[in-house]
């Protein structure tokens, strides 16, 4: 990719980052949708997790870097996909 | 063998040393970064009465002050795309951004933390702020930590000869600088507009 494309594109995730915080924002504070307040929160945070993906993978080059890079930046997720799932198992199991 | 050299050096693999370090130390800070916010929606969901009003952040100052870190991690990623076309007034000018735009960051977090001291909440005020202050603490640490990072390695681009012996130390800077904008994703949501 020549470096004015790698810009724009630079500049285009900008645009994404920003647009998607923006909407956010609005649907947590301007109550625009009639959803409950669950649904809500899920939703901005499927946005967070989008926004962060749009970081790591243009903004740090994880989708053209090598693939022992993506498997450390994946690793802590598997880790936290156990603590979460400890937390709520534990959470719903009485001893 | 010289400094250069080794930082060209092919590695077994194939990733340069210092990029795989970077990569290994943002994955600890993962889970460092885990384990707070964790604990804070353990806290938070087994919390029955959980402020309300008494935990109010303005929405407004969070939002720009957002918008202020995804513009920095913009303009660090237009210095790396400006180093790779070698054009080295684009890398400072872009790297100087970077680090204003974290400053002000800062001082925006400073007037917060400012406003909040003025009318007695305090950390210990109850668990939202004890989790808040954690939190953003932390996090201004690292933000703090990724500007001096940042004016170090724009410090190498005016001497020609470190430029060209470290300039693979933007990119670090620069990963560094985007796991920062990505943590402050999450927990700008989880303080700000989720109460």
């Amino acid at each position: 990719m020549s470096a004015q494309a790698s810009s724009r594109l630079y500049l285009a995730i900008w645009g994404w980052l920003a647009g998607l915080m923006l909407l956010g924002v609005v649907l947590s504070e301007m109550n625009i949708l009639p959803l409950p307040t669950a649904t809500i929160v899920l939703i901005v945070l499927v946005l967070s997790v989008i926004k962060a993906a749009l970081v790591a993978l243009y903004y740090m080059h994880l989708k053209m870097d090598r693939r022992l890079l993506v498997l450390i930046a994946l690793f802590p997720l598997v880790l936290i996909a156990l603590a979460v799932g400890v937390v709520f198992s534990s959470a719903l199991v009485k001893l | 063998m010289s400094q250069a050299h080794a930082a060209s050096a092919p590695t077994a693999t194939g990733i340069p040393n210092g990029k795989l370090g970077m990569w290994l130390f943002l994955a600890s800070e993962v889970m460092f970064f885990t384990g707070l916010i964790g604990a804070y929606v353990v806290l938070r969901m087994s919390h029955p009465a959980w402020p309300g009003h008494e935990g109010h952040l303005s929405v407004p100052i969070g939002t720009i002050n957002t918008l202020i870190l995804i513009c920095s991690s913009t303009s660090i990623v237009l210095a790396l795309a400006a180093a790779e076309r070698a054009a080295i007034g684009a890398v400072r000018g872009w790297l100087a951004l970077t680090a204003v735009l974290g400053s002000v960051f800062l001082v925006v977090k400073g007037f917060e933390y400012a406003a909040k001291f003025s009318h007695h909440i305090l950390p210990s005020t109850n668990v939202f702020w004890s989790c808040y202050f954690a939190l953003t603490g932390f996090h201004a640490l690292h933000v703090l930590g990724g500007i001096v990072f940042n004016l170090v390695v724009l410090g190498y681009t005016f001497n020609p000869a470190v430029w060209a012996d470290r300039r693979k130390r933007l990119e670090l800077a620069g990963l560094y600088w985007h796991f920062v904008d990505i943590v402050w994703i999450f927990l700008f949501p989880m303080l700000y507009l989720f109460n």
